[in-house]
């Protein structure tokens, strides 16, 4: 099972390959927060300046992405040092990063097989695993999707679907 | 049979189960070269005469430390005051007889105790404890929610106005007793709700994400032995040999939900139990259809050979293999109104006919939309099968509130 088109192969081009997926989805979730209202009512529940980091141990790469201080939602980079971080989200080695980034496994998944660990409040780490859906149904084309998240919401209608994904595309690539 | 690309499974708590169980207690103690124990207990169990059964069965061993002030929500303070009292007797060891609260209670005196922590605080969350503890041996007096095998103790402070969660196989005591003596005197209004828990462990092991091959073994036979006792201990309470089989299910249930985890109607019943305090059992036995209904098109396939342990044999052979799912439902439903009635009406079918002591209704309907939110947030959620948003919370709740079953057609695949 999986999708096999995307895999790299090398210990390099795999941290590579992580670290290019985290920044994309960063920016992504960025772009989210502006264009899709459940990801915008998703960060309005969560605590004001909340950061949250998601990663690969021991040594990264890393993404963190956050509140500033007038409330609105940004890609903080790549150092999870540099900053607090109320919630971590730890990946526990690079070949479970793979899996996940590859979408042969889905974030739930990935939990039930003791992958991720989390550090932080268990509510925002259950706000943030949605955000991270939404963020892939929009990024994603549904056949892969589908393999990531739980439930594919094909019930959303695909014309606006398709309006806010092209919005996300843009702001991603812009980091607008 | 389903065998998951990776699992991890781990319960190394020694079992002595039987009618006169207690009698071993002095060796096991012996065994952990513990001479002085603490023995941590709370008033209704010291009321209903069973330290007195255990002092009686424990002869030889240094009784002359039994504290029974451990209230239904242990907290802080009281961990605190405990370990203040075992220092000061010179304690080298702790037997827990009780429920959650008095086992939970015991874990924070253990970690206290054994790291000589000023602050409790210091070790919450998981891994923090990097060794093993004093000796713990825990009866348990309820057969439901498994906490003699769990590597979890949760501890509130109500000063702070948080809880803290422990977690380590650290926690995991030692040996647990179980003794048909301990649970014969609980009122059959509790014994239904405390074995539905137990139940729903079970249930949820088996369907839910994490599963894996050594909790389905666990939790099937937990199934077969729950629901094959339930009713009969309940109508017939001084049912020893059912007492004992109970108990020996809700342990079995606690080892397969502690290495697999539970689903959504643990999110659901933590809510409510949250937003208006309604006993967790309470909670298990109303939602625990619903959550089978809800994810029915995820997990049906294992619901169907649920109907195995739930019914027998005869039933399962007798009922068409695509319908054993919803059979299994069924019977569960059917077990819910059968304590409902052996019971004379306490044990409650559906949310709105909880009542608290003075008849008020326990669960007012404007509550619901804070249940609904309240469970997104509990971490079980991420094991159920179908995932969950707030309608979908709204649905089920509703439906578990007026006590019909869940409008399938409502149900949002993917
Ligand atoms: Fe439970």
């Amino acid at each position: 099972m999986g999708y096999q088109e995307i895999k790299p192969e090398t210990k390099p081009a795999k941290k590579a390959y992580v670290s290019l997926m985290l920044w994309f989805v960063g920016r992504a979730i960025q772009a989210a927060a502006k264009t899709d209202d459940q990801v915008k009512k998703e960060f309005e529940g969560l605590p004001d300046r909340f950061t949250f980091s998601l990663g690969v141990m021991p040594q990264g790469p890393y993404m963190i992405v956050g509140k500033d201080k007038n409330g609105a939602v940004k890609y903080m980079g790549s150092n999870p040092h540099a900053q607090k971080v109320d919630l971590q989200m730890n990946i526990k080695n690079l070949e479970a990063a793979i899996l996940l980034f590859t979408f042969q496994e889905g974030t739930a998944m990935a939990s039930c097989r003791d992958r991720l660990i989390l550090s932080g409040e268990v509510p925002d780490a259950l706000a943030v695993v949605r955000i991270l859906d939404i963020v892939e149904i929009y990024l994603l084309p549904e056949i892969v999707a589908k393999l990531a998240v739980k439930r594919y919401p094909k019930w959303w209608s695909p014309v606006s679907k398709n309006v806010v994904r092209g919005k996300i595309y843009i702001r991603t690539l812009l980091g607008i | 049979m389903f065998l998951p690309d990776y699992y991890e499974y781990c319960c190394r708590v020694k079992i002595v189960a039987g009618h006169n169980a207690l009698e071993n207690i002095p060796d096991l103690l012996a065994d952990l070269n513990a001479k002085k124990p603490m023995f941590i207990t709370d008033k209704g169990v010291a009321g209903a005469g069973l330290i007195e059964i255990v002092t009686e069965a424990v002869k030889g061993v240094d009784t002359s430390v039994i504290e029974d002030d451990v209230p239904p929500d242990s907290d802080l303070r009281v961990v605190n005051r405990l370990a203040g009292i075992y220092k000061d007797n010179g304690c080298d060891s702790i037997v827990a007889i009780g429920g959650g609260s008095v086992m939970d209670t015991a874990k924070g005196v253990n970690i206290i105790v054994s790291e000589d922590a000023e602050d409790l605080m210091k070790f919450s969350g998981a891994g923090a404890l990097t060794r093993p503890l004093r000796p713990l041996i825990v009866l348990p007096t309820t057969a439901g929610t498994g906490s003699e095998v769990t590597l979890v103790a949760v501890i509130a402070d109500k000063e702070k106005n948080i809880k803290m969660a422990f977690t380590s196989y650290f926690l995991l005591p030692n040996v647990a007793v179980l003794d048909s003596r301990m649970t014969l005197t609980l009122p059959p209004f509790i014994t239904a709700p405390t074995a539905m828990d137990a139940l729903t462990h079970a249930v949820e092991a088996y369907t839910c994400l994490a599963k894996n091959p050594i909790s389905d073994a666990h939790a099937g036979i937990a199934i077969s032995l729950i629901a094959n006792n339930i009713i009969n201990v309940v109508k017939n309470p001084s049912d020893q040999n059912g007492r004992l089989a109970l108990a020996n299910g809700a342990t079995m249930a606690g080892a397969a939900f502690s290495n697999s985890m539970v689903g959504m109607v643990h999110s659901i019943g933590h809510s409510v139990g949250a937003v208006c305090h309604v006993p967790h059992g309470v909670c298990m036995a109303i939602l625990l259809p619903y959550g089978l209904e809800y994810n029915l098109h995820r997990s049906g396939h294992l619901t169907a050979e649920l109907l195995l342990p739930l019914a027998g044999a005869e039933v399962y052979a007798a009922t068409p293999p695509e319908q054993r799912a919803d059979k299994a439902i069924e019977v569960i439903r059917t077990m819910n109104q059968d304590l409902y009635d052996a019971t004379s009406g306490r044990h409650a079918r559906f949310f709105s006919e909880i009542k608290d002591r003075d008849g008020k209704q326990m669960v007012p309907e404007d509550k619901l939309p804070a249940i609904a939110k309240t469970a997104l947030g509990d971490g079980s959620l991420l094991y159920n099968p179908e995932d969950m948003d707030y309608d979908d919370m709204m649905v089920v709740i509703k439906a578990a509130w007026d006590g019909v079953p869940l409008d399938r057609s409502l149900i949002k695949r993917g």
